[in-house]
């Protein structure tokens, strides 16, 4: 296999259990799988891939001759790609409490039923409630003789409530996802609370943009440290010039308070036993103590830009490994919200998350929160609705004041080039003097 | 070997009616990094999606190992028997439907030479300016689906897709281009040079005072706001499962009198046109909104049958991965044509955040990327940054008219479009 440097062979094959109930109706309930491999091989410059359905592998010079093949797709490339050594080594998958396996599908419908019947208090117009449980077997082979396999469940549920009243319509959302098991079961409560806030939110005011003082709670600030710092922080983007943070290790960025961690062994909705090129996962720290310290990294993006260690290669079945974020957090300070709000004084407590977006290259942030309340002379006061948060990711880190020790880890998806891989944020709750909020309210 | 017939066959002693989604397909692509390409990806797929009725109970499943269809069929009527029974009415009947492919450029092959060439001259566009290249990708595929059902529907049709995008930045100033077409007639040269100048262009930017400016919006911009809340609006199902803020609005003006918005799966221009949907009904244009007044909502078979209403061929899939939703072929906005930026405006190209905004009330507040103020009829300065706040739905109801070229951005056809005393959060 003669101009071959490496190649690997990722191989996915499973099984997706989905479960729709709108507004009591079971839309869906059922089970579809599938089966899929990536085979990427390294030629004399650059990359050469090949997605391939129902994997099995070929046997003898058929082997090779796939192998060859795929070398053949990267005659067209010209970047010299270098690949760095990276540490091995694959972590035991953490332990379910209760294998969603075990529990039928109809019991699995009707705990979901209940959740959504719990969403429907008075003044709720619409409630939807979705389950979705993902089994992966994953194996692995490269040129280098670096083999693993392991099976990972990964399932959880969002439950929607729509509140309306005079022609006003709000929404209310909660979600919980795990690779610990089974997460559904006696979780009637999240129902209501997503119901309640709706209910509230009809009473919210729009909120007024500006310039103020924005407390973050944890959810938002999570996404504040994925979307603002995290992805600045992915190798490839800095490795293509795209990100403000190149160039800035060793810069201090923030405030000494501000540490930022990427962790993919903690047993979070982020976590992966191995990353997608067969690198040890392991703890990096991309900012600490306001200092910029490390990139994430993919074998690739390592050997072109040093600082820091492979291991956060990720990539959904039949898709080549990208860097990716796992579970991404601020640590924790010391501060109380008590203390955040008399610092505040006045202005806005933003909390939950709507979602959010970044420029990572022009540094631009943005991203809505669920809700919030104004902050007046230290104290909780009105709620307001359709607030969000945008900003430019260097100004904005400076002008985290605070702190606070209460960090909390929240999941969901992300998505980057097509790709959409499990993630969690986190954070304590944050003080940013100065913060752009934006709202569509005008008094 | 496709399994359609065996799965017909063994479906319809099992199930009352039953239907398959079969899609095979093969795509090429490129990637560049800086101004090398870096990968180049090969990938030949196959999936399909079955969905029986029995009783009134629709089950779903999916898989792409055609092998494996007595067990995937198998899945999709052990969902169905979880399902809620609803209303139905059957399948679609075959029509006598013109076979000839509405999105398909016989011309186009998977040949690595036709990529290298696009992403040179990516490259060459975006030479004309001085900024860096950072990324930029360029693709060819195509793909053969069927739709099958046990009433006799058996549709085929080949689909291409040719496209190139390209991201540059100068200094901390990014500007990011694409274009796509079913045929080649893709400009890459265009394509580098749009990337080069936006990135070239916006840097250097003031700031501007916050207030209310009439804003240009771009097509890609425009897109981002109707992709997020108005199509989510227009879904029979949202609007039956209380999660419209139009539901109550029929016949009503809802948006400028000079505005309509419809989609028409036959314009020639579209990337998904057809004229079938995604379930076998025929596809045909449906007006939303004419002339401001709200006329219809899309209706797919499962929540026409379930409210009483009829389907509007509406289906669409976004792969094989599971049945069909409510959705649009390809969504165009008329208007009045006229010299938006003949006054002075604030020119937006596109959004950071729209997908943040309130799917419900139309609420949002975004971040600008490459906006620029309008004077004398020509774009003069960029803005460094600014936040734009309001409503969808009450943006659209006063405006100041469109321009005259429409641009195809993904499953959307639409003008510019002068939106009046907008909210800029500034400085």
């Amino acid at each position: 296999m003669d101009g071959i440097r490496y190649y690997d062979i990722r191989h996915v094959a499973g099984e997706v259990t989905h479960i729709d109930i709108d507004n009591s109706v079971i839309e869906s309930a059922g089970t579809s799988f599938f089966d899929q491999a990536v085979v990427r091989v390294l030629g004399p410059r650059g990359w050469g891939i090949m997605t391939v359905d129902n994997y099995q592998r070929p046997r003898g010079d058929r082997f090779s001759d796939m192998i060859n093949s795929v070398l053949g797709v990267a005659s067209i490339t010209g970047e010299e790609v270098e690949v760095a050594d990276a540490r091995r080594g694959v972590l035991d998958v953490p332990a379910m409490r209760k294998d969603p396996r075990d529990v039928s599908i109809e019991e699995k419908t009707s705990i979901l039923a209940g959740i959504e019947k719990s969403a429907r208090l008075e003044g709720i117009s619409s409630s939807r409630a979705n389950y979705s449980e993902r089994h992966d077997t994953v194996t692995f082979e490269d040129s280098s003789g670096n083999e693993y396999s392991y099976s990972i469940c990964r399932c959880g549920f969002g439950i929607m409530a729509v509140a309306s009243r005079d022609g006003v319509v709000q929404m209310g959302y909660e979600r919980l996802h795990s690779i610990r098991g089974l997460p559904i079961r006696h979780k009637q409560d999240i129902g209501a609370a997503a119901a309640r806030r709706a209910i509230e939110l009809l009473d919210a005011k729009a909120a007024k943009g500006g310039i103020m003082n924005a407390i973050l709670d944890q959810e938002l600030a999570g996404v504040f440290a994925h979307e603002a710092v995290g992805h600045a922080s992915e190798g490839d983007l800095v490795k293509e010039g795209n990100s403000v943070l190149s160039g800035k290790i060793g810069e201090k960025i923030g405030n000494n308070i501000l540490t930022i961690v990427d962790d993919p062994t903690l047993p979070e909705f982020g976590f992966e036993p191995v990353d997608a090129e067969g690198s040890a996962v392991g703890r990096t720290e991309i900012i600490r103590r306001g200092r910029v310290c490390a990139y994430l990294h993919s074998r690739e993006t390592l050997a072109a830009l040093g600082h820091g260690a492979a291991g956060n290669a990720r990539a959904m079945p039949g898709e080549p490994p990208l860097v990716r974020m796992s579970n991404t957090y601020i640590e924790n300070g010391d501060s109380s919200l008590e203390e955040m709000l008399e610092t505040c004084r006045d202005g806005i407590l933003l909390k939950g998350s709507r979602g959010g977006q970044v420029d990572p290259g022009r540094g631009v942030f943005q991203f809505n929160a669920e809700y919030g309340y104004l902050v007046e002379g230290g104290e909780i006061a009105g709620m307001v609705r359709d607030v969000s948060l945008s900003g430019e990711i260097l100004s904005t880190l400076h002008s985290i004041e605070l702190c606070g020790n209460d960090l909390l880890m929240h999941q969901g998806y992300c998505g980057k080039g097509g790709q959409s891989v499990p993630v969690s944020d986190g954070s304590p709750h944050l003080l940013l003097r100065s913060a752009v909020v934006g709202g569509s309210g005008t008094d | 070997m496709e399994p359609i017939e065996s799965i017909l066959a063994a479906g319809s002693k099992i199930a009352d009616e039953v239907e398959v989604y079969f899609v095979k397909g093969e795509s090429l692509s490129a990637s560049l990094r800086k101004r090398e390409i870096s990968e180049a990806a090969i990938s030949r797929s196959t999936g399909m999606a079955i969905r029986t009725i029995r009783d009134g109970k629709i089950g779903v499943s999916s898989t792409n190992d055609p092998e494996r269809w007595q067990e995937c069929l198998s899945a999709a009527i052990a969902s169905g028997e979880l399902a809620t029974p609803q209303e139905w009415g059957g399948l679609p009947g075959p029509v006598d439907l013109d076979p000839t492919p509405l999105a398909c450029d016989p011309e186009i092959t998977m040949d690595p030479a036709l990529l290298e060439r696009f992403c040179e001259e990516l490259l060459e566009g975006a030479s004309r300016y001085p900024v860096e290249v950072t990324s930029g990708s360029a693709h060819v595929s195509r793909q053969f689906s069927t739709v099958a059902n046990s009433s006799g529907v058996w549709y085929g049709s080949p689909k291409t897709s040719v496209g190139v995008s390209l991201d540059c930045i100068s200094g901390q100033s990014t500007g990011y281009e694409f274009d796509s077409s079913y045929r080649l007639d893709i400009d890459p040269i265009g394509v580098g040079e749009e990337a080069a100048r936006l990135a070239h262009t916006s840097g250097g930017g003031d700031d501007i005072r916050s207030g209310r400016y009439d804003v240009v919006l771009s097509q890609i911009a425009l897109s981002q706001f109707l992709g997020a809340v108005f199509v989510p609006a227009l879904s029979g199902r949202n609007v039956h499962a209380g999660r419209s803020r139009l539901a109550e609005s029929m016949g009503e003006v809802v948006i400028d009198s000079s505005l309509s918005l419809y989609d028409d799966p036959f314009d020639g221009r579209g990337l998904f046109s057809t004229r079938w949907d995604a379930e076998g009904s025929p596809a045909r244009r449906l007006d939303f909104i004419k002339k401001g007044v709200l006329c219809a909502f899309a209706y797919d078979l499962k929540t026409a049958y379930r409210y009483g209403k009829s389907g509007t061929g509406s289906a669409v899939r976004s792969g094989s991965g599971g049945g069909p939703a409510i959705g649009v072929h390809n969504l165009e906005l008329d208007g009045k044509e006229s010299g938006i930026m003949d006054e002075p405006a604030l020119y937006v190209h596109d959004v950071v955040g729209a997908h943040t905004a309130n799917p419900l009330s139309g609420d949002f507040s975004v971040e600008l990327s490459n906006a620029y103020l309008v004077e004398g009829g020509e774009i003069m300065r960029p803005v460094r940054k600014a936040m734009m706040s309001g409503n969808i739905f009450t943006m659209l109801q006063e405006t100041g008219g469109v321009g005259s070229k429409k641009r195809v951005t993904g499953r959307m056809i639409l003008p510019k479009i002068r939106l009046l005393r907008q909210n800029i959060i500034g400085v």
